[in-house]
């Protein structure tokens, strides 16, 4: 996402202290145990549906749920968690410094990241994709039929290079209307000065459903381009990656068989299967060799929820944003999420 | 002889109002075009906008936000049902109580330190280091049964006054220093410092935070590594004090040079002749720029932004972040901005007050 010059001083910042020099090397595991909690990132305001506060002064949203469930799965306890406020260019040197544990921040997975900062991803736990919204009256069906219309493009990000090369892919020209700010970018679509407006999905179509009428835009099918969201980490610890894998996979893996945060006692009493039952702890050996408790992944399901459950809560049907799962479904419906196996 | 001259009067009553109108704004006819134009174009602006914030607007504090947004005025509602995260950010809802003391305590440690009679420096002192640590006490607790709450749930209008008093209370002190420094008769300090504060000043004040906050664990050995908001306050402080310390080394320039002689030749000692002599009478001309250096530094706590504090406009961001409230932000700025000019509009009359107070007996 977008980070400007900050995001250069940043990476300087890495840059000079060298990448041998990560601070907090070593057992993240153990180190968050003995502290007690789990350091997370936030948002240095609201990052819709994924960051934002509640009337309660209360962190919610996609990233602070996993942050939730990642807490649990070592603690057992939703609570022994601390939400730091970070920016977007903050997100690598607090990472590195130890300020934060691990970085759950709509981060997409790129090669500099991983090679040239050394940093090291999770699996994908959302897939943001790069689309275009336009005004309904315009009757267009695809990117294809709006040769020479105008549109608006978020400032210093991927989305300006993405919709040039995509139009020139088509061969239609397109007008830019380039604009720093998202809420005078928002304000220039939705006032008519532009016809189409460009962005990354998830913003997109929160702006659809909570800024503008839903009725008078549509989002075209046209896909420019797809982000992997991951949760990041420092390198040298192979355990706190498994970890976190390991409880995304929980997540799809209740969502896969069923599992939800209102049922999983129920289940847990009559286990349909041996792997449900080793999954919820009924039997030893989910646990032990990740440094956890055997029933951590109950802890999670029953406290968080599964995938569906955060997912609907956040993004979906039972938020204001109302957005579909789409790729980000499981596999049997059609999505690209899938658990690991458990043996 | 008779005076056949015409008799001239010489009106000695003033005009009054109305002459006083016609002659400035209605002389001739094309500038009195130009006066009804300016003064529609002004109604209008009024208008419209006392219709939009007053008018039209939405005061039910529970209305729902689909009523709001369809309204043509400003939506208030959003306000009423965001309010304590604009002012107390993250700070635990059932805690707020403790965040709202703290405001008081600051505000009230300002006022108290404006008044003539705690001008002395045992007093200001005591004001002072008793505020702060009330202040410290009451948002961090970890004492007297009071819940530990970490400085990352800071934030809101507390988070934007702590970040503003610290940086003066570290930064004037400094400032003085500085400036004594750069009038050192060493040359290798005055050129030194006056090197020192050229640096920070031709340096802007977001890559100092920056730098602060993200660069410097990186160089700090691990027992100096303090929590990041200190080390934010602390770039601010010596941000503040680079320019402070030029005013007052300005106001220094201001105090003519032979009353410091005629004081040495009394066999007045250092000290004396700064702080009795040469100081106050620098403090007096540096008056309206010092001011106005509090004023940007209270509307430059804003920066802190950058390196993810939730000061008050990030609290105004996340206020209106939220599926319900996203149009409203219009509302959300409004009012931050309203208390922005509270703070900062008493500050400068208190700096009227000052100046009219200062400027008796001189002269």
């Amino acid at each position: 996402m977008s980070s400007g010059t900050y995001g250069l001083l940043a990476a300087a910042a890495l840059a000079l202290s060298g990448s041998a020099a990560w601070a907090a090397n070593g057992d993240t595991l153990k180190a968050v145990q003995e502290r007690g909690n789990l350091l997370c990132t936030g948002h240095d305001g609201s990052y819709l549906g994924f960051a934002e506060v509640d009337d309660k002064g209360e962190w919610q949203g996609i990233d602070i749920e996993l942050c939730r469930a990642v807490a649990t799965a070592i603690f057992g306890d939703p609570t022994k968690l601390t939400i730091i406020p970070i920016s977007w260019a903050q997100r690598w040197p607090a990472l590195q410094s130890g300020e934060v544990d691990m970085v759950i921040k709509a981060s997409g997975a790129t090669l500099s990241r991983d090679t040239e900062l050394g940093l090291q991803f999770s699996l994908s736990y959302y897939l943001g994709t790069t689309k275009i919204m336009a005004h309904k009256e315009l009757e267009l069906t695809s990117l294809k039929d709006a040769d020479g219309g105008t549109v608006c493009i978020p400032a210093g990000t991927t989305q300006q290079q993405q919709i040039a090369s995509y139009g020139a892919k088509l061969g239609i020209t397109l007008e830019p209307v380039i604009i720093e700010k998202t809420e005078e970018l928002e304000q220039a679509y939705f006032s008519g000065r532009c016809d189409l407006y460009t962005q990354w999905g998830p913003v997109l179509a929160i702006a659809r459903a909570a800024k503008g009428n839903p009725d008078e835009h549509v989002i075209l099918p046209d896909v420019l381009a797809v982000e992997p969201e991951v949760i990041v980490m420092r390198p040298g610890d192979d355990n706190w990656i498994d970890i976190a894998n390991w409880t995304l996979s929980a997540l799809w893996f209740a969502e896969q068989e069923g599992i939800t945060s209102a049922n999983v006692d129920e289940i847990k009493a009559n286990p349909p299967s041996p792997d449900v039952a080793k999954f919820l702890g009924g039997s030893p050996g989910m646990g032990a060799s990740l440094g956890l408790s055997d029933d951590w992944a109950y802890n999670v399901i029953k406290n968080v929820g599964n995938y569906a459950e955060i997912f609907d809560r956040t993004l979906g049907a039972d938020s204001p944003y109302k957005m579909d799962r789409e790729m980000t479904a499981l596999w049997n419906n059609g999505g690209v999420l899938y658990p690991y196996v458990i043996d | 002889m008779t005076d056949t001259s015409p008799k001239r009067t010489i009106a000695n009553t003033p005009p009054g109002w109305f002459d006083n109108v016609r002659r400035r704004y209605f002389p001739t006819p094309i500038q009195s075009v130009i006066s009804i134009l300016g003064l529609g174009l002004l109604g209008w602006i009024l208008w419209t906008l006392l219709n939009w914030a007053v008018f039209s607007a939405v005061w039910d504090g529970q209305a729902s936000p689909e009523t709001c947004r369809a309204a043509a005025g400003a939506c208030w509602t959003v306000i009423a049902q965001r309010w304590r995260i604009i002012l107390f950010g993250l700070y635990p809802f059932d805690q707020q109580w403790r965040s709202a003391l703290a405001c008081v305590v600051v505000v009230a440690m300002v006022v108290l330190s404006c008044v003539p009679a705690f001008w002395a420096g045992r007093r200001l002192a005591a004001v002072w280091v008793l505020g702060t640590g009330l202040f410290y006490l009451l948002m961090k607790g970890g004492l007297l049964g009071l819940p530990l709450i970490g400085e990352e749930k800071w934030g809101g209008l507390a988070l934007t006054l702590f970040i503003f008093v610290a940086t003066c209370l570290i930064g004037f002190p400094l400032s003085i220093v500085l400036a004594l420094l750069r009038r050192s008769e060493l040359p290798v300090i005055s050129k030194g410092i006056g090197l020192f504060i050229d640096a920070v000043r031709s340096l802007p004040l977001l890559s100092i935070l920056f730098a602060f906050a993200v660069v410097v664990p990186f160089m700090l050995p691990g027992w100096l590594q303090t929590g990041k908001l200190y080390r934010v306050i602390c770039g601010a402080a010596l941000f503040f004090a680079a320019y402070q310390a030029e005013i007052i080394r300005g106001g220094m320039q201001g105090v003519a040079l032979g009353q410091d002689e005629a004081a040495k030749s009394l066999g007045i000692g250092y000290w004396h002749r700064i702080s009795r002599i040469i100081l106050p009478q620098a403090m007096r001309n540096a008056l309206p720029a010092t001011i106005n250096q509090f004023v940007i530094s209270f509307k430059e706590t804003s920066l802190v932004i950058v390196v993810g504090f939730f000061e008050i406009l990030a609290s105004g961001n996340a206020a209106y972040g939220t599926g319900d409230w996203t149009f409203a932000y219009r509302e959300v700025y409004a009012f931050i901005a309203l208390i922005y000019f509270v703070f900062v509009f008493s500050l400068s009359r208190y700096g009227a007050y000052l100046e009219r107070r200062m400027a008796v007996g001189t002269f």
